[in-house]
């Protein structure tokens, strides 16, 4: 690992990944710097693309003017879902759901998420209401709580497997396990479950669950769905596992766990950056390079009393006005104004009033994104992820 | 239809000091408060057992109040009290001749000072400001004003005193013009119930003027809202005043891990008033950091407010009313006891219990300030090293709670609120301020059969509703990043958003 890359990407959250995978298919020379494990891990596992509507794809249209969907375009965001679900694919994890309609999934709370591309786990857990569910649950399960499903909905039933432990992590790799499994489905058989579908918590395995789902859907006669839990998520680190391994296999360097703590630049360009880690410093040299260090949860802003800085070129921040105007009233309304927070750029990904040529930035930490306003989380990061690498691969 | 001898209306360090106080002489009494205990001025305070300093130069009674009751609370309430000790920093550019008085004031009024060179006050709290140009030492305590109500409620309960809390008086009963009984409605059921006595004492704080016109009286006071600030660390273990007359954000106090600064000072005329501006917190962390420079560096955790009853002033500064206390005879049957502080509400009790023993033509006499508070020997000194044992099927990371520990509480008080279970275990006061936790808790309670799914999804937007409107007046840094977290869990993956 050394010498001068093509590009060197700052973040690994979905939006650098795809990045990455994007210009090591474009044969680049790409290494990915990340201080920790993305937001990605956190997560449901499944791609929002806007989920303020009906038509994500085509909705896309009709957001604000400076909404980075925009710099992407329709054609691009659809490119880069396709090129996503294809990398899932390749990975074991073939993802399901139209870009054209949202589909609900359900919640440990029993209320309903909206979302685009689910992954294959989850492509049954868009049912009709008065379906028949049948909820499982592990005893003592950390965080999940099933009465909370089965009191809003009239038509369902619940059943506790006790699996001897009770984090999410520790389920999962159960799970793994083939006489835990075929234990799991007799104890399932015997139960003698109505007509209608089952939902698990999504702990049914770690890289093996869509088999594991089909399976369990195979010996009951029903279809079987997961249930997107608290982090740990497992459907989050599953995502994040497959990309990781979809960025090893193209040859892409990582260089995991490690803080950026000072840029080289000359004239109008960065050089290198270092970085801090155990042992001796790290320098990273590239002849480009993107910023995708995510937002205030990843430390890409950070804020302070009345500003917001970058954290690692330190880059002109756009900013929602003062403190007093950065926050709703109300909790459970979407779209805080401090959501607009973020770096400016123009239509080749470069941040504007910068004085730097050679860097590109993407994902969540753009300005105007409202990731929660439109529930465009995922997505937006993999568009602009796709579209920066785009943008930079093309020569200067 | 209850029957007792004293009504107490408030469960504030008021009313629980008068029910501890009446218990002790052997008066029956029934205490209602529509909260939980301490859930006015008193659990929204700074918790500053003082030492009299502050009020040293201006309002000398009141600071005489404040060392007597100072020096009687740290030996009864051993538990509840921290012995901190006080510094008054005088730094670059505030009057000598302040300084001059403040100390001439604490001679007058009997408050012990000592006064230190920069480098003894370095000494004591190491990350003071470098530059101070001295500080004197008073005897400032630290006091938990939730487990001081508690405690004084502990010796009322064992001496059969009624205690009703979730219990809101919506009218005051009279009769040929005297006041005979209050009628009370309890939160979760709205059930409604009749209590008659001889005597009603309002000691309803802040919202006094109201249960006084409910009687067709009126009491005069001035309604002042002050904020505080929390942060994440115990910056200092000793409370830190700045040496200058009373201003904004001129306190700090260490409590248990945290410290607590402020405070501002702002007239209102609703004593529901309790919105933090975020102005208030950019004023009093630039106060706290002159006298502490790490607080510019600390997350915040949260913000609050209570509103002061204090006396009716005739105009001016609110800072300038006497801190003291004052008792009305409404000569119907009820009683208001109004002003003072936390630091004075054993001293409050007394006096109008005295007031109440003299009604009834008894001569028993007050005992409060000999006797310990009852029940301090359950509680550990630092409820977190106690805990430590138990780790297993945590709920809340940041105060090591457990399942357990929750359930106990919810069974042993039959609650159904969970601002209930938050007091009497520290669940949901780290850093996370109950993000995830109170939705365990609620969980725990929902899936033990205490509480309907329902109920416990209402309890839980209430609460999330009210948590961030203690956050966000202080939201940046670490904690901004938290609180994007919170967001994305509860609307991104739960799907909170959605009205049921
Ligand atoms: C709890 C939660 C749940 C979510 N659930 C969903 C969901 O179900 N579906 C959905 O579509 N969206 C969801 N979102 C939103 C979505 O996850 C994000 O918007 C999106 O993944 C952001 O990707 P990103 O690439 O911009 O940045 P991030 O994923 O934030 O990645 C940034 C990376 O940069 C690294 N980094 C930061 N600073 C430095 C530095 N100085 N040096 C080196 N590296 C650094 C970080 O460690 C991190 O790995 C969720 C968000 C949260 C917080
Ligand atoms: C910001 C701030 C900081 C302070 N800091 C300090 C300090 O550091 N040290 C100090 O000594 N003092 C301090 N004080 C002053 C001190 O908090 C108060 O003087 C004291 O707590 C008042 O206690 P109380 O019981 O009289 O009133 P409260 O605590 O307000 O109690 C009144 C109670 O009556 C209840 N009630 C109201 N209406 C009804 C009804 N209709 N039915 C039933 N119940 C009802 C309320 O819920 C409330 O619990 C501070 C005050 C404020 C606002």
């Amino acid at each position: 690992m050394s010498g001068t890359y093509d590009v060197v990407i700052t973040g690994g959250g979905m939006s650098g990944m795809m990045a990455a995978i994007a210009l090591a298919d474009m044969g680049r020379r790409v290494a990915v710097v990340s201080k920790g494990d993305p937001v990605c891990c956190l997560s449901t596992g499944c791609i929002d693309v806007l989920a303020a509507g009906n038509n994500p794809l085509g909705g896309i249209g009709s957001l604000p003017d400076n909404h980075p969907y925009h710099l992407a375009g329709e054609d691009l965001v659809r490119i880069s879902l396709e090129m996503f679900k294809a990398v899932m694919s390749e990975e074991g994890m073939a993802y399901a759901g139209d870009m054209h309609a949202n589909r609900r999934i359900l919640t440990p709370l029993g209320r309903h998420k909206i979302t685009c591309l689910v992954p294959g786990t989850m492509k049954f857990a868009n049912f009709h209401p008065d379906e028949y569910i049948h909820v499982i649950s592990f005893n003592k399960m950390k965080d999940f709580y099933p009465n909370y499903i089965t009191s809003n909905y009239k038509n369902a039933g619940c059943s506790i497997f006790d699996a001897g432990v009770s984090t999410t992590m520790s389920i999962a790799q159960r799970f793994e396990n083939r006489r835990f499994l075929e234990g799991f489905i007799s104890w399932l058989k015997g139960l003698d479950i109505p007509e209608g579908r089952i939902a698990i918590p999504a702990v049914i395995g770690m890289h093996s669950a869509a088999d594991v789902c089909n399976e369990i859907s195979v010996e009951l006669g029903r279809k079987v769905f997961e249930i997107p839990t608290l982090p740990p998520s497992i459907p989050g680190l599953r995502l994040f596992g497959g990309l990781k391994n979809a960025l090893l296999k193209r040859g892409v360097d990582l260089y995991w766990g490690k803080e950026i703590y000072s840029v080289e630049k000359s004239g109008n360009q960065i050089e290198a950056v270092t970085l801090a880690g155990d042992g001796r410093p790290t320098r990273v040299q590239g002849n480009a390079f993107i910023l995708a260090t995510g937002s205030f949860v990843s430390g890409g802003l950070h804020a302070s009393m009345d500003t917001v800085r970058e954290t690692v070129f330190n880059l002109p921040v756009y900013l929602p006005g003062r403190r007093e105007s950065w926050f709703n009233n109300d909790f459970f309304a979407p779209g805080h104004a401090i959501e607009n927070a973020g770096i400016c750029v123009d239509k080749s990904f470069r941040p504007v009033d910068a004085r730097v040529e050679n860097l590109f930035v993407c994902g969540s930490i753009l300005a105007f994104s409202e990731v929660m306003k439109y529930g465009c989380g995922h997505g937006m990061a993999i568009a602009t992820g796709v579209a920066a690498a785009n943008a930079c691969g093309e020569p200067v | 239809m209850i029957k007792t001898d004293v009504i107490i209306i408030g469960g504030g360090s008021t009313g629980c000091g008068i029910a501890r106080d009446l218990a002790l002489r052997n008066i029956p009494h029934c205490l209602v408060e529509k909260g939980d205990f301490a859930a006015g001025a008193t659990g929204a305070c700074h918790g500053l057992l003082h030492s009299g300093g502050r009020y040293a130069v201006n309002d000398s009674e009141a600071a005489a109040e404040c060392i007597s009751e100072n020096m009687i609370l740290r030996k009864i309430g051993v538990k509840c009290v921290e012995q901190t000790g006080g510094l008054f920093v005088r730094l670059p550019g505030d009057s000598k001749r302040f300084r001059d008085m403040f100390l001439k004031g604490c001679e007058e009024t009997g408050i012990p000072t000592e006064v230190l060179s920069p480098s003894r006050a370095l000494d004591l709290v190491p990350n003071l400001n470098q530059s101070l140009e001295e500080a004197i030492k008073v005897p400032d305590c630290s006091i938990d004003p939730f487990r001081l109500c508690m405690l004084n409620i502990t010796s009322s309960q064992k001496r059969g005193g009624k205690i009703m809390t979730h219990n809101r008086v919506i009218d005051i009963i009279r009769e040929r013009g005297r006041c005979v009984g209050v009628k009370v409605q309890d939160k979760s059921t709205s059930e409604v119930t009749e209590i008659r006595g001889r005597i009603i004492i309002n000691a309803a704080g802040a919202w006094g003027n109201k249960i006084a016109s409910m009687a067709g009286s009126g009491v005069p006071m001035t309604l002042s809202k002050g904020s505080l600030i929390i942060t994440n660390h115990r910056l200092t273990n000793m409370v830190i005043n700045r040496l200058r007359p009373s201003s904004d954000g001129d306190i700090i106090v260490p409590n248990e891990a945290v410290c607590l600064a402020g405070t501002t000072s702002i007239t209102v005329n609703d004593p529901d008033e309790s919105e933090v501006d975020p102005a208030e917190v950019d004023v009093i962390a630039t106060q706290a950091q002159e006298m502490l420079p790490d607080f510019g560096s600390t997350r915040l955790i949260r913000t609050y407010a209570g509103v002061r009853p204090l006396l009716k002033a005739n105009g001016g500064d609110d800072r300038k009313i006497s801190r003291g206390f004052r008792i009305i005879d409404h000569e119907n049957g009820m009683f208001s006891i109004m002003g003072g502080k936390l630091t004075t509400y054993r001293l409050m009790a007394e006096k109008i219990s005295d007031k109440v023993v003299e009604a009834f033509g008894l001569k028993t006499k007050c005992r409060t300030a000999e006797i310990p508070l009852e029940g301090q020997e359950e509680l550990s000194g630092y409820p977190l090293s106690k805990r430590l044992k138990t780790l297993e099927n945590i709920v809340c990371e940041c105060e090591l709670v457990t399942a357990d520990d929750v359930e106990k509480v919810a069974t042993e008080i039959g609650t159904r609120h969970i601002g209930d279970i938050q007091h009497r275990t520290r669940l949901g006061m780290g850093p996370c301020q109950g993000g995830f936790c109170t939705y365990r808790a609620l969980g725990i309670m929902q899936e033990t059969g205490k509480m309907a799914p329902e109920e416990s999804m209402r309890v839980l937007r209430e609460f999330l509703q009210r948590r961030f409107k203690g956050i966000k007046p202080a939201l940046w840094g670490d904690q901004l990043r938290e609180e994007q977290l919170v967001e994305s869990i509860y609307l991104g993956i739960l799907g909170m958003e959605q009205e049921q």
